[in-house]
């Protein structure tokens, strides 16, 4: 995108960050917001309304979404900045008052999100115009919307502060000691977990699996481990961590107890049946 | 009055959300949360990232690797979260990453210290890396000689190890053609 566009000196003279918290201090009514369409995929849209209903109703604060851009103080613009939407951008930042504070809204509307490098597009309104907040999300979650709003007119204080680590140690990352000896198998347990609920619930079926295998005293005894695991099940209240949990008994830690032991894989005191698994659901 | 007694009934409906916390569902995915002593710097979450928000590049002087992710362009996916081996990186519950002004407040970085290639000396990957596969060899159970020996292996970057490679190759059938 070659085209820029540089703000006439009227309106940069009348635009300055004192003259804008001038407003903010001085202002004996609502603030009206005006919001801008630059290409957003409707995401941005339907957050921004779902923020102005009762449940969050930011007219708590004098919020109040108003149909002219001649009417607002706070412009928010939502969308990564079409080449289409350049113009009718530039007309309603030229048509508001002066002074007025420009929100670049949702991911798009600060960077350009994941349409930063896309052809057709500026990568984010402030690009384009000065932008004085910026509420990152894709799209923010209405609290995140009241929040952005709420630091724009200063009524809350900014949290994010630029972070720089440095001169950390070349120290690996603690590995936990293996059960077996051999953090192979955690590794298939993992992936198994991984496989079957997912990254976020593996996770967590990973570490609830692995907490009942420490607190068996021996390990090499599969006759026990599957009583411990029974009890754990039990308790457990989720029906899908009850299957999966037998599926990695099953499946995993009795292909690995192979190796040390000759054991016989589908002996009903050993493993999970096929009733006890669809049991489970019960 | 009617009116009124359906009001009472229901309650109020609005958060108090400014001026209580909100606490959010579970599952929320908020900001990145990074563990700056836990990344190894394999930029595996740079590869996987589909808004470029993390990106892993060199520093200025070219002596670091540095690791920066910026907020203002995350959609919040949770890939990065999904193929951290260390789970360095994980979404956390923070949705309150308004700024205003200054646009850097949205950005994190961090250094990391970089290995060099003990064969030609270019630098390839972080020292943290190298040191992480030291430690899972060690807990996979190799024995201290076979851990020394593929220290070399490890510590020599993969144009020098492709060289080498062909280097044995050509020599062993060299070798073949004399008998």
């Amino acid at each position: 995108m070659s085209k820029t566009y540089v703000v006439p000196t009227e309106i940069s003279e009348l635009n300055k960050v004192q003259d804008k918290l001038n407003l903010i201090k001085d202002i004996k009514r609502s603030f009206s917001v005006f919001r801008i369409d630059c290409g957003s995929c409707n995401g941005c849209e339907i957050e921004i309304f779902a923020s102005i209903t009762p449940t969050w109703d930011p007219e708590r604060f004098g919020f109040k979404l108003v149909a002219s851009p001649r009417h607002a103080d706070i412009l928010l613009c939502t969308g990564p900045v079409t080449r289409h939407m350049y113009y009718p951008l530039l007309r309603a930042y030229e048509a508001a008052p002066d002074p007025k504070i420009v929100v670049g809204y949702g991911a798009c509307g600060s960077t350009g999100g994941i349409f930063h490098d896309c052809y057709s597009t500026w990568g984010g309104v402030d690009k384009v115009i000065p932008v004085d907040v910026w509420i990152p999300g894709c799209p923010p979650h209405p609290a995140s919307t009241i929040y952005g709003l709420a630091t724009a007119i200063g009524i809350l204080d900014q949290k994010l502060k630029k972070v720089e680590h440095k001169d950390g140690s070349d120290k690996a990352p603690k590995i936990e000691d293996s059960i077996f000896g051999n953090t192979l198998f955690e590794r298939e347990v993992m992936e198994k977990a991984r496989e079957m609920m997912g990254y976020l619930h593996g996770r967590e079926l990973y570490k609830a699996y692995l907490k009942v295998l420490k607190s068996v005293e021996d390990i090499y005894n599969p006759v026990k481990t599957k009583q411990v695991l029974q009890d754990a099940i039990k308790q457990e209240e989720d029906p899908r961590f009850r299957e999966c949990m037998m599926t990695l008994h099953n499946e995993v830690y009795l292909k690995h107890l192979k190796r040390f032991k000759n054991i016989d894989k589908l002996h009903p005191s050993i493993c999970f049946t096929k009733k006890e698994v669809e049991l489970a659901y019960d | 009055m009617k009116l009124l007694d359906i009001t009472q009934k229901y309650g109020c409906a609005t958060y108090e959300y400014p001026f209580a916390p909100y606490k959010v569902a579970d599952g929320f995915r908020g900001k990145p949360e990074y563990n700056y002593d836990k990344c190894i710097g394999c930029t595996a979450c740079a590869v996987a990232c589909p808004s470029n928000a993390i990106n892993v590049e060199l520093n200025k002087t070219k002596d670091k690797l540095v690791w920066r992710f910026d907020c203002g362009r995350c959609i919040y996916c949770g890939r990065c979260d999904e193929v951290c081996p260390t789970n360095a990186i994980m979404l956390g519950k923070d949705f309150e990453t308004a700024v205003k002004f200054n646009k850097e407040d949205l950005i994190e970085t961090g250094e990391l210290e970089l290995q060099y290639c003990v064969e030609c000396g270019k630098a390839f990957t972080t020292k943290r890396l190298i040191a992480y596969c030291l430690e899972n060899f060690k807990k996979v159970g190799w024995s201290e000689s076979v851990i020394k020996e593929k220290t070399k292996y490890i510590t020599t970057c993969p144009e020098c190890k492709k060289a080498k490679s062909v280097e044995l190759v050509s020599k062993y059938y060299s070798k073949g053609v004399k008998k």
